[in-house]
């Protein structure tokens, strides 16, 4: 048995928080066959205050501020950052889109610990807020379809799961904090995401209006119905009102467009807002933002009419205990690495072929797999890169050292010299696959190969320090969009 | 709705999905398995299966993957199921017995587990892999599932044989039999020896000359460690068959085995075989394996502490 501490970090459009939890790994193979290491318990030990994310006066966020706050929630959990063996730091909704967001999670990733990674992207987001909020586990455990809707300051992030497999990924521009208003009711903020409903309802609300509950009620009624709609595609026993245009309007540019096959059996709310969805009787202008009045909007919507609502285990923290808790992965116990020294590897691109050209590869042909990856280095404008196979099932070993031949070949055309070669395999064959490629290039490169781990295009991968005596390692597969 | 237009909706949609499943089963793609898959009620996915009777050996296995309960609650639940086991689970009943289908399919599977015991090893596998064949005291596969005593032993002749043919005092020597699953001797050394030998080269480690011990059972290894004076031993044996599959191979290592040593200085690798570990990573685990048992100068439950 061995533990490791894990770190979540969320800087999202209002709110800023951390949690720390444990992690429990055991060989959960009997003796007789190969080890299978697996992660067995995730306990949060640690839960941070909610900070409002600081800004600084030109809008940016604050980078200072935020390490402060890092050192203070560290000093009050007792840990130092050497103690943090993984984690992530995301930045959510409007705050992914400022200038210096990139710099942001950066900064922060380096000082939270070792292995934290930086992350961000709408659809990320969405899958951890819902796996944080136990939708996830949810939708395994009773064997359903579970929408778990996390509505922040910013964004609304829509993850849909069956049975434990994520079936459709979306955001919406919907947040609680894109209207904002001092004590005297006078507007003080309107984000330009929310402009559309504004001008489709055709009221006048602009920067140091006073506002009307009725024209607040009307915004957000129709925040409310986009989620419906988003929900409901449209089922006509489940029509919603909000025009097409409208529609695509508010979806969050760089996100998925969600798309269920069929209705959800429950639906989950986490984030900011639903607190307020599940204690409606709260002071609506105590935020200073619209907030309550969307949960209202929300409580009356068809969302909680028609559908059976699963009360989500977090709310406001679920996106940073999803941070903390559901990121890092365990690869599969039979890897092969030619040295330990070398990881943490962190944000490698994900080169991905499509399954003919991995079925080519199978065969040894070179040509077309050497050309993607030239062109895959050239976008990512990256020195080291991870290259992945996933449709690869049950190979032969003449069919893995074709694969070996191809992959160093792509290696030696393409990576700078010294640079490690580094693959990632969907099925289980990674081990053989290191030891072959150890043939064929023997000491000019270090060698990673794990596996047991799904990736997607556009992805990156960050990999962790071997556990358990090198037996397996920690992953997280993640995306980088900062809008 | 009146009863008639309900009638002939259901049949246009039994019509879709019987032609929409009769597709999906000529790509030999699992439909039962597919997250994905169409929830057909159970009927049709029997008649769909059965309408693809001819090709008998992927057929055996669709077959396996279908859910044959008649008129499901639920089907994605058994779906479920279904993927967390390959037992023969949620295939309904006919009274208190297996339907017909259910019980042809399941001594189709008794079958090919006796037939895995009783036939040779493939000569030409044997070949391919350049192995030389020797026999234990063993006279007949009767013999050798009657006798397990003699399944470890070896005439002086044989031993002499073995003696002139292999590179002596090897650091590890591997060696193959067919136990208790020739199909699986068949089945996996293609990839694990290769896999095996490749890794053990990496580590800088001499490999002896491997071969083929025909009726062969595991402490046969003891009397090859001491024949030879190999410093580890490495067995790859077929495993006794089961009803879900006959492929499975185990990998028996010792370090200095000597005959008569204790059980429990064996290391199992167990499982070999497509569904279970596959045999080029088994392969390669091994190799690893081998290294630490002599770094260790130990195995089996020595080895653990």
């Amino acid at each position: 048995m061995e533990t490791i501490l894990s770190i979540g970090i969320d800087i999202g459009t209002s709110t800023t928080s951390m949690v720390m939890s444990r992690f429990l790994f055991e060989n959960t193979a009997s003796h007789f066959t190969i080890p299978r290491i697996s992660i067995i318990e995730k306990r949060v030990m640690y839960r941070s205050k909610i900070y409002l994310t600081p800004f600084r006066s030109d809008g940016l966020i604050d980078i200072e501020k935020l390490k402060e706050i890092l050192s203070v929630e560290y000093k009050n959990a007792g840990i130092t950052p050497k103690d943090i063996e993984t984690g992530a730091v995301i930045i959510t909704g409007e705050s992914s889109r400022k200038e210096n967001a990139k710099l942001v999670t950066e900064t922060m990733s380096m000082l939270a610990g070792d292995f934290v990674v930086a992350s961000a992207g709408p659809d990320l987001e969405s899958i951890i807020a819902g796996k944080g909020s136990g939708a996830y586990q949810f939708s395994i455990d009773n064997n359903c379809a579970v929408v778990n809707l996390d509505i922040g300051g910013g964004t609304t992030n829509i993850a849909a799961f069956k049975s434990g497999e994520i079936t459709a990924k979306g955001c919406f521009n919907i947040g609680g904090r894109l209207i904002t208003y001092n004590n005297e009711q006078r507007v003080t903020y309107i984000s330009p995401s929310i402009k559309p409903i504004i001008e489709d309802i055709g009221i006048d609300i602009r920067s140091g209006t006073k506002i009307t509950e009725e024209n607040i009620v009307k915004i957000c009624d129709t925040m409310a119905e986009v989620l419906v709609q988003a929900v409901t595609n449209n089922n006509k026993n489940h029509l919603a009102f909000v025009g097409a245009d409208l529609y695509s309007l508010m979806e969050t540019k760089e996100s998925a467009c969600f798309k269920q096959e069929s209705m959800p059996d429950y639906i989950c709310f986490s984030g900011g807002v639903a607190e307020a969805i599940y204690n409606p009787d709260i002071d609506p202008y105590q935020y200073n933002d619209i907030g309550i009045f969307l949960a209202r909007s929300i409580s009356k919507s068809r969302l909680c009419k028609d559908f059976n609502i699963y009360q989500a285990k977090e709310t406001i923290r679920a996106t940073v205990i999803g941070a903390g808790s559901y990121t890092t992965r365990v690869s599969g116990s039979t890897i092969s690495f030619s040295e330990s020294m070398i990881f943490p590897l962190k944000n490698l691109p994900a080169f991905v072929v499509g399954e003919s050209i991995e079925k080519e590869c199978m065969e040894g042909i070179s040509d077309s797999y050497k050309k993607e990856c030239k062109w895959f280095m050239e976008q990512t404008n990256a020195e080291k890169i991870i290259f992945c196979f996933r449709k690869v099932k049950n190979p032969s070993y003449n069919e893995v050292c074709n694969i070996a031949k191809v992959v160093s070949e792509a290696a030696s055309c393409n990576l700078e010299e010294n640079i490690p070669l580094l693959v990632l395999t969907e099925d289980d064959f990674a081990k053989s696959l290191g030891q072959i490629l150890h043939r064929f290039i023997g000491n000019m490169r270090k060698i990673v190969c794990i596996d047991g781990i799904k990736v997607d295009s556009n992805d990156y991968v960050d990999i962790g320090k071997p556990l358990m005596n090198g037996i397996a390692i920690p992953v997280v597969v993640k995306t980088l969009i900062y809008g | 709705m009146t009863e008639k237009e309900i009638i002939d909706q259901i049949t246009a949609l039994v019509i879709r999905e019987l032609q929409k499943n009769k597709n999906t089963l000529q790509k030999h793609e699992k439909i039962e398995q597919r997250s994905d898959a169409p929830k057909l009620p159970a009927k049709l996915v029997e008649q769909g299966t059965s309408a693809d009777n001819d090709k008998s050996v992927s057929t055996l296995e669709e077959q396996k993957a279908a859910i044959t309960v008649k008129d499901p609650k639920d089907i994605s639940v058994l779906q479920q199921m279904k993927k967390l086991t390959p037992a023969r689970v949620c295939v309904g009943k006919a009274g208190p017995r297996l339907r017909t289908s259910t019980s042809l399919a399941l001594r189709a599977d008794h079958a090919a587990a006796r037939d895995a015991v009783m036939r040779d090893v493939d000569e030409k596998v044997l070949e391919k892999m350049d192995l030389f064949s020797v026999q234990t005291l063993c006279s007949s596969r009767n013999e050798h599932l009657t006798r397990p005593d003699l399944g470890r032993q070896f005439s002086k002749e044989t031993l002499d044989l073995i003696k002139s043919k292999c590179k002596p005092n090897p650091k590890v020597q591997v060696y193959v039999s067919d136990g208790l699953s020739s199909q699986a001797v068949d089945a996996n050394c293609a990839d694990i020896l290769p896999a095996l030998f490749d890794g053990l080269k990496n580590f800088g480690i001499e490999a002896g000359t491997p071969f083929f011990v025909k009726f062969g059972r595991c402490p046969s290894e003891d009397v090859i460690s001491e024949t030879l004076g190999a410093e580890v031993v490495c067995l790859l044996i077929g495993e006794r068959p089961g009803l879900a599959t006959a492929n499975s191979m185990s990998a028996y290592i010792a370090y200095k085995a000597t005959v008569g040593m204790s059980e429990s200085r064996r290391t199992v690798v167990s499982n070999i075989h497509k569904g279970g570990t596959p045999a080029i990573e088994a392969g390669a685990h091994i190799a690893e394996l081998i290294k630490v048992i002599l770094e260790r100068k130990a195995s089996g439950v020595e080895l653990q502490r």
